[in-house]
């Protein structure tokens, strides 16, 4: 009878229970997770106060700005339509970057996605070089790159291209490799003992298999990389983000917001057509 | 075929008898289409692909001014710019997170009728259509761009998308303790305390830290349009071409996000399974034992797995 007041998880002592209280309510008591909730909730408090110092909230100052801040939030709600015809060009060139990017740079990924699986690797140390390097590469963002590369090869697509073949990588190989790691590895362990090499059974066995993730993700990264194209111009590598810039320079922020209008557009038709395309490969 | 009552031993299969193999008509229509996208964009794209050739060799040379050594002694200067951006970090998506928890119960199927539901998805949406950076460069022109505004950029990024994972797992809650709730004479309120929150939480908590990671990873690239942190050291030191500083900063932003990386992610595991499993400890202790289950039941890593796929 009383084996069932301590019921499992209940904390303090079970041995109390079993002492003969059978009078007691049957319900198990409480587990007593407080202490460690209050530990946990006051480091969280403690970063967040730090955080409030460091970036130093001023909020006076913010309403200030804003309220100076009238012409602009008039101009920005009031987008230049005849601007239109300028931007076309920056925007053909942000689609051609996305495309160009996500072409090479999930051609490059597969085969050092196949590299950086323990279930298509079986070479332990070459494992471990491939997925540090790609862990180092997915740690620098795309804008970092793209800064960089402007002063390697110059303003422009190309600079832009570069960056978003690194930032691709870097996502693609994770996403691959691992789904490398979850599939069924039946096919790889018969080719294998079929005399097949590590490469013949890769591709015959393991290749099909991740072929929808692999689709599925090149499509992911296209709609990220026009996420990241319309921005890394920013710095100078091509697309509308050089736009921005001038137009950001220059106080024209009905043709900022023009801009604004045609990326998030962009972005949204990206969006649709990816989980539309998405979801008929999954099923 | 034939009417024979004898056995017959069948015949060779030939080319005739197989089933034929499938055309996929609209499966080459496609690929037709992304082969002519991509042959279109070399095409028309204005790159002067010349320039690849001696890019390795300028690469060299600037990763050698980089890195031939790093200019260590700017190390404190660059952990503590550091330090901002993780700050900014931090705070942009504990805003985020206020903000979006509650709009994200307004979201959710069941809990909030269609008028409210449908407007907020589409916010959430849109917000998750504007680049961080282009929120930025909003704030820039209204308000400047300070530590500040940035991590305000970052808050509006997440509720983006916290916004949306959120009705998702609050959606994907088994219905159950829901209905238990319920017909228990539950309010809404009561409801989505006591029907919804114990199930969603280790979910919803866990994506708060991702959107963390995330963050970091936005403050510094906020940085590099003007808000400050390691990312305004980074475009400050590529403009005046002090590479060896450079060196030094980038290898700060490699180690610093694979840390925070490390620690959320370990973190996260705790929160949705329970157990610590602690990189390096676990890795060398289980090592043989994971061996041993990647073999029987290849699905380990399912929550990073579920983690990278998101967005």
């Amino acid at each position: 009878m009383s084996a069932a007041v301590a019921a499992p998880g209940a904390g303090g002592s079970p041995r109390d229970a079993g002492a003969g209280r059978v009078a007691a309510p049957a319900r198990p008591s409480r587990p007593r997770r407080w202490p460690a909730r209050v530990v946990v909730l006051v480091v969280l408090v403690a970063i967040t106060a730090w955080s409030w110092v460091a970036v130093d909230v001023d909020l006076a100052a913010l309403a200030q700005n804003f309220s100076n801040a009238q012409d602009t939030l008039v101009q920005l709600f009031q987008p230049d339509y005849s601007f239109f015809g300028e931007t076309l060009q920056p925007l053909l060139e942000t689609v051609q970057m996305a495309v160009i990017g996500t072409a090479v740079g999930c051609a490059v990924s597969l085969p050092l996605s196949f590299l950086a699986s323990r279930a298509t690797n079986p070479n332990g140390p070459l494992l471990g070089v491939v997925r540090t390097v790609m862990n180092v590469v997915r740690s620098i963002p795309d804008l970092l790159y793209a800064s960089i590369f402007v002063t390697v090869v110059g303003t422009g697509a190309l600079s832009g291209v570069l960056s978003l073949v690194l930032f691709n990588l870097g996502i693609m190989v994770k996403l691959v490799s691992e789904a490398l790691d979850g599939v069924d590895r039946g096919g790889q362990e018969a080719a294998l003992a079929s005399g097949a090499t590590w490469l013949q059974a890769d591709r015959a066995a393991m290749l099909p298999e991740v072929a929808p993730q692999y689709v599925s993700q090149t499509i992911y990264v296209l709609e990220l990389n026009i996420r990241a194209s319309t921005v890394i111009g920013l710095v100078g590598a091509g697309g509308l983000g050089m736009l921005i810039d001038r137009v950001r320079t220059f106080y024209q922020y009905h043709y900022l917001s023009l801009i604004i209008l045609e990326i998030l557009v962009l972005v949204l038709l990206l969006e649709l057509l990816s989980s539309a395309a998405r979801k008929r490969l999954v099923r | 075929m034939t009417a024979a009552p004898t056995r017959v031993a069948p015949a060779r299969t030939t080319a005739q008898d197989r089933p034929r193999k499938p055309a996929h008509l609209a499966r080459k229509a496609v690929w037709l289409v992304v082969v002519l996208v991509v042959v279109a964009a070399f095409w028309g794209v204005d790159i002067s692909w010349d320039a690849l050739w001696d890019m390795p060799g300028k690469l060299g040379h600037y990763l050698g001014l980089m890195f031939l050594p790093p200019a260590w002694d700017k190390l404190p200067e660059a952990l503590s710019a550091t330090m901002l951006s993780v700050a900014m970090a931090w705070f942009g998506t504990a805003l985020g997170v206020v903000v979006s928890f509650p709009l994200s119960l307004l979201a959710t199927r069941g809990l909030a009728p269609v008028v409210v539901r449908w407007p907020l998805r589409a916010v959430f949406a849109l917000l998750r259509a504007v680049p961080e950076v282009v929120i930025a460069v909003l704030m820039l022109s209204v308000t400047g761009l300070t530590a500040f505004t940035g991590a305000l950029a970052i808050a509006i990024g997440s509720v983006g998308t916290l916004g949306k994972w959120g009705y998702e797992a609050f959606e994907a809650v088994d219905g159950g303790a829901t209905e238990a709730a319920t017909a228990a004479g539950a309010s809404r309120a009561q409801v989505m305390r006591w029907g919804v929150w114990p199930n969603a939480a280790p979910e919803v908590l866990a994506f708060w830290l991702y959107r963390f990671e995330i963050s970091v990873r936005a403050s510094a690239i906020l940085g590099l349009i003007g808000a400050g942190g390691i990312g305004k050291m980074l475009v400050d030191n590529i403009q005046f071409r002090v590479w060896d500083v450079v060196g030094v900063l980038m290898i700060v932003v490699v180690v610093v996000t694979m840390l925070i990386d490390q620690v959320s992610g370990t973190v996260r595991h705790r929160i949705i399974t329970g157990r610590w499993e602690l990189p390096v400890v676990t890795a060398l202790r289980r090592r043989s034992a994971r061996a041993a289950r990647l073999e029987a039941s290849p699905s380990v890593l399912e929550d990073d797995v579920r983690s990278g796929t998101v967005g």
